[in-house]
This record gives C-alpha cells, structure tokens and sequence, in this order.
C-alpha cells in the first residue's frame, strides 16, 4: 500500500473523519477523552486510532504518564496537492481558454 | 454529530516522510540558502544559540534564542513573529523540529509548534497553511530540488 492508499483508506470511515475533526477541534486528547464522544468500545476506538496512525493522520505524544493525540494535517495537504490542485487548474485554464475562444469569435 | 469548534491551536503538529538523510535535512533547516527556498522566502541563519530570521527585503522576521542545538536531530527555537507588528507583541512560543531517520532511505521529520497559550493570533496565522506550505515546499525541494516557493 502506497502512502496515499493508506490516507485515502483512513479517510473512507466516518468514525475516523469523526475523530479527526474532534482533534481538529481541541489536539492533544488522550484516548478516555476521545473515548467519551464516541458509542464505541475502549478497544474499537483504539482500532480506528491506529489506521489514522499508520496513515500519519494522527500523532501521539507522552505526556507523563498520559498518551496524547494530535492531529497531523500535512498528510491531507500532500493529498489535496497531488489531486485536488491539479484537476482544478486543468478545469480553470479549461474555462479561460473557453472564454478567450468564445469572445475572439463574437 | 455536532461539536464544539472553539480551536485552540495551543500545540501544532506536523509530520511528514521526506526521501533524505538527517544531514541533508539539518542543513536545508539550517542554512539561509536553502531556507529561502521555501520559507516563505526568509533567509534564516541558526547557530548553536541564535535564530535569526530575515525577510527578502532585509526586514527581521524572527530573532529569537536557540534552546537545543542537536545536528542532525534535533533544533528547539523561540518564535516571536516580528514579520507582523500585532503578532510581535503577543507572548513567545516555541519550535521543535525533530529528525528521525527511517528504513529505505526516509527521515521522519516533526515540527512542533508549541507554548502559543499566550499567543493565539500568532498560533492563528501560523496554522494549516503557513507551518504546510513550508513543510510541504521542505518536501519538495529535498525530494526533487525544487522549491515550490521562490
């Protein structure tokens, strides 16, 4: 699997875009409070946790004895570079050739 | 599912596998030549105790202590944004960029942006699309030499 197969992979559940927007929201949450916005079992949490890890979307930390949860955006940034920018360029210089032959033949 | 949306912004995190080595990545942080590249254009110099960071123009957008000097693993600097005169009287924060190197040839480099309790306008401008641009523009120029920023 390919690093973007696996954010692609990540984001394609709505309890993982769920926990993201949560660490989007207020970073650094341990698993008991990410936990507690969630119906779903300690050990279900902890499953999805760790596709967000495996995809880079999310980072953990040790703070004492607490692990904590950030969110990691560069992985959706690389993403939106490689296939978000670039379809909509094409469809932008699509229209501005559009308009520039429409209005050199009126 | 509703939430709250109140951001606080205190701590940022930003993670990213660059194809380099940990000395190619220390020098690109490291040296203004490389840093202009692709750090919004500012020509920063790091020594053991001192960052300094000068805009194109010659303006200083940063100056600001070295706190940890650890070629080719780890750097933690102060930050005060002095490139904007609202943000430079806010409190100072910190950076940490930390460089871990991996199997096949990839380093795991983490910023950290921290310590911005005291400074939520500075934290506001620096999120997603300032700290990103750099981070993904660091990618590039050392996976391809390119910078995407002039």
């Amino acid at each position: 699997m390919t690093d973007d197969d696996r954010v692609f992979r990540a984001l394609a559940d709505p309890t993982r875009r769920f926990l993201l927007d949560l660490l989007y929201a207020r970073e650094g949450r341990t698993l008991t409070e990410l936990e507690s916005e969630l119906e779903m079992t300690r050990f279900g949490v902890m499953k999805h946790l760790r596709v967000l890890e495996e995809a880079g979307l999310v980072v953990t930390r040790r703070s004492g004895r607490e692990k904590l949860h950030f969110l990691n955006p560069v992985p959706i940034r690389l993403i939106h570079d490689r296939w978000i920018d670039k379809y909509r360029e094409r469809r932008v210089s699509a229209l501005a050739e559009l308009k520039t032959q429409l209005e050199e033949t009126a | 599912m509703t939430m709250t949306t109140t951001t606080a912004l205190a701590t940022q995190l930003y993670q990213v596998f660059i194809r380099s080595t940990p000395e190619a990545i220390w020098e690109a942080i490291t040296t203004p030549e490389f840093t202009e590249k692709y750090f919004h254009g500012s020509r920063i110099e790091i020594t053991s105790t001192r960052r300094r960071s000068l805009g194109p123009d010659g303006a200083v957008r940063g100056d600001s202590p070295v706190v940890e000097f650890d070629p080719p693993r780890k750097l933690v600097h102060g930050w005060r944004s002095l490139y904007d005169p609202e943000l430079a009287e806010e409190e100072p924060s910190r950076v940490t960029w930390e460089i871990e190197p991996l199997d096949g040839g990839y380093c795991k480099l983490t910023v950290t942006h921290d310590q911005l309790e005291g400074a939520p306008k500075t934290a506001e401008s620096v999120y997603g699309e300032g700290w990103m641009t750099v981070i993904s523009s660091l990618k590039t120029l050392l996976e391809t030499g390119k910078g995407l920023k002039a």
